[in-house]
């Protein structure tokens, strides 16, 4: 029993690590990014290719996930997002086009990594990392499922704490409340979107290595689910809201750990899709929404 | 001819379902209404002709109709649902309410065939089958599209309180989608249970609706048209491109990117802008005579309305 939590708490965290940036992106700049999924396995895929040639610790490795997730992330704002938001005439096709183009763009990193591969999943065997586990007598507690507890929640507490208390937090929130009347007031949008998209993505590489870490090995394909999962925990807990993602993920988590655990485990992946559409249709500003989603 | 015709046969079933599939998230993307329930309705359409052909040794007519009539049925049910929700959020919902259905069938048991799906639904369904009732889906779908009614649903697309304002009922032109969609996505569906005489839950997947928004992104959302163009070019892209090989789902990747982020009309509305700028500026030569000022006040406005953004930018074809 005890067991079971820590896993679904260790599991929740991951679900955190990939969730908080979406949310974040989405809740403050409007920009729901689907090729997050994408990002997260290419991120985790090249720092499998770099282990193969050098053998590097677990450190180096989550530093080269983040910034290989930070300035893919980037690239895609740049290149796709950016353009989409200046050409388009009105918000709500600017937000359908960002959907659309995300999609478009989560197929390159992911061909790439299944050509690659063979859609054989990958591992960090090569590096200097070997999993060990502490004996407490009622959990046994792995190093990477403390790294990873750690990572998201220590995360998830700067990043709310950030947002809340510092400047650009503010200016951040600002932006989410009312982009034009924020950049009257001297917010810069560019600069602060960058910021958040690179922060995104720099956590969704973090949580693709530290998945690696936690299962051995992943196929290229895992972005996929976690995509669709993140979705169910931001909508779950509240666009926007960091404590609704950190509620959302956990509550996501510790549902599929218990229908894993009490059934066959056929009918787990069905759950986030029961949570997004329960929840769209229930309260669709989530637990701890603040937004009111718009409505025709 | 013939023996082309036997060669690319498999190409020329799957350019017309694709067509269909492609039109399900089509029609409601032309109302407005970003829905992928299509490809759920492609599931259900799917499940319900190989069912009932396998078990029931029903005629493929039955059969597909019966999945036609469950997911519109399903489809309106569906629009009664998610009716306080749109843009990214009914999306989502739609999205979700699609992939469900996949584990549906996983675990279905005996009647879904679990995680293998059914083989043997076996049937007198033709090619000539398909590519008829695809033409008569097409040319209901066009006439729909013009007149009166084409203008209500551009309406509806464009502005949904100015819509109600007008005496246009947005909540029935909205359910109404979802039937159509419903309807559309199961025809698909069945008809590629039946002529591929099996289907699986891995079928149904989030890669169905990568494969329909691809085509009518790059296509063009507006109109069967662009429907069509994108299925023709997805379908026949990957023997063309048989050089690029193994790197080709890179370049649909590309495409579809890059038509969402420079050409959101897609090819069709690209050759309907280039068409307009070629009429307008033939247009532009000062015609003699006296009866000439008529014809061109009244393409001024029709400019002028596009030039806003009206309606009347909007593809019709």
């Amino acid at each position: 029993m005890a067991q079971d939590l820590l896993n679904a708490l260790t599991l929740g965290s991951l679900y955190l690590l990939f969730a908080l940036g979406m949310s974040l992106a989405w809740g403050t700049i409007g920009i729901l990014n689907f090729a997050h999924g994408s990002i997260f396995v290419f991120a985790a895929f090249t720092a499998h290719l770099l282990v193969q040639e050098v053998a590097l610790p677990m450190p180096a490795m989550l530093a080269v996930g983040a910034a290989v997730g930070a300035v893919l992330s980037l690239l895609v704002q740049v290149l796709a997002f950016e353009p989409i938001q200046r050409r388009a005439t009105d918000h709500r096709k600017a937000e359908m086009q960002i959907l659309v183009g995300g999609i478009g763009i989560a197929i390159i990193p992911l061909a790439v990594a299944q050509r690659l591969t063979g859609s054989v999943p990958f591992g960090y065997s090569a590096g200097t990392f070997r999993v060990s586990t502490w004996d407490l007598g009622f959990v046994r507690l792995s190093n990477v499922q403390l790294v990873t507890l750690v990572a998201a929640l220590g995360l998830a507490a700067v990043i709310g704490w950030w947002l809340r208390a510092a400047r650009p937090g503010l200016a951040l929130r600002a932006i989410g409340v009312d982009a034009e009347v924020a950049s009257m007031m001297g917010v810069d949008r560019r600069r602060l979107a960058l910021l958040t998209m690179a922060v995104a993505g720099g956590l969704a590489g973090l949580a693709g290595v530290l998945l690696t870490y936690y299962l051995g090995s992943i196929a290229p394909e895992t972005g996929d689910a976690f995509l669709l999962k993140a979705f169910a925990a931001i909508i779950l807990g509240g666009v926007g809201s960091i404590a609704g993602v950190v509620i959302g993920a956990m509550v996501l988590a510790g549902i599929e750990t218990l229908v894993l655990v009490t059934t066959s485990g056929t009918w787990a992946p069905a759950i986030a899709f029961g949570v997004i559409f329960l929840m769209l249709l229930v309260r669709p500003n989530g637990l701890l929404g603040r937004q009111e989603v718009r409505r025709t | 001819m013939n023996a082309w015709w036997v060669s690319h046969l498999v190409l020329v079933q799957s350019t017309f379902i694709s067509l269909l599939l492609a039109l399900s998230i089509q029609v409601p993307l032309r109302a407005g209404v970003f829905s992928f329930a299509g490809v759920g309705s492609y599931a259900i359409g799917a499940y319900t002709a190989a069912i009932l052909t396998i078990r029931a040794q029903l005629a493929p007519v039955l059969a597909i109709g019966a999945g036609v009539v469950l997911a519109a049925v399903v489809g309106y049910l569906l629009a009664l649902l998610v009716a306080r929700l749109s843009g990214l959020y009914l999306g989502m919902a739609t999205i979700s309410f699609a992939l469900f259905l996949g584990v549906l069938a996983t675990n279905g048991g005996e009647l879904t065939g679990g995680a293998t799906g059914l083989f043997g639904a076996i049937s007198t369904l033709t090619t000539t089958h398909v590519v008829a009732i695809s033409v008569v889906v097409v040319l209901l779908l066009a006439a729909s599209e013009r007149g009166a009614y084409g203008r209500r649903v551009d309406a509806v697309r464009e502005d949904p309180h100015l819509a109600v304002s007008l005496g246009i009922d947005v909540t029935r032109v909205r359910r109404r989608v979802f039937v159509v969609s419903g309807a559309l996505g199961a025809c698909a569906g069945g008809m590629n249970a039946l002529l591929r005489t099996t289907v699986s839950p891995e079928t149904v997947g989030f890669h169905l609706v990568v494969t329909a928004l691809t085509m009518i992104i790059v296509g063009g959302a507006l109109s069967w048209a662009g429907a069509a163009i994108g299925a023709v070019i997805f379908t026949w892209l990957p023997s063309v491109l048989q050089v690029v090989g193994d790197w080709q789902l890179v370049v649909y990747g590309v495409l579809v990117a890059a038509a969402a982020v420079w050409v959101p009309g897609g090819l069709l509305g690209l050759a309907q802008d280039g068409w307009r700028r070629l009429r307008a500026s033939r247009r532009r030569v000062p015609p003699e005579g006296a009866a000439a000022p008529a014809a061109p006040v009244a393409a001024d406005a029709e400019q002028q309305l596009a030039a806003l953004g009206g309606p009347a930018a909007e593809v019709r074809s």
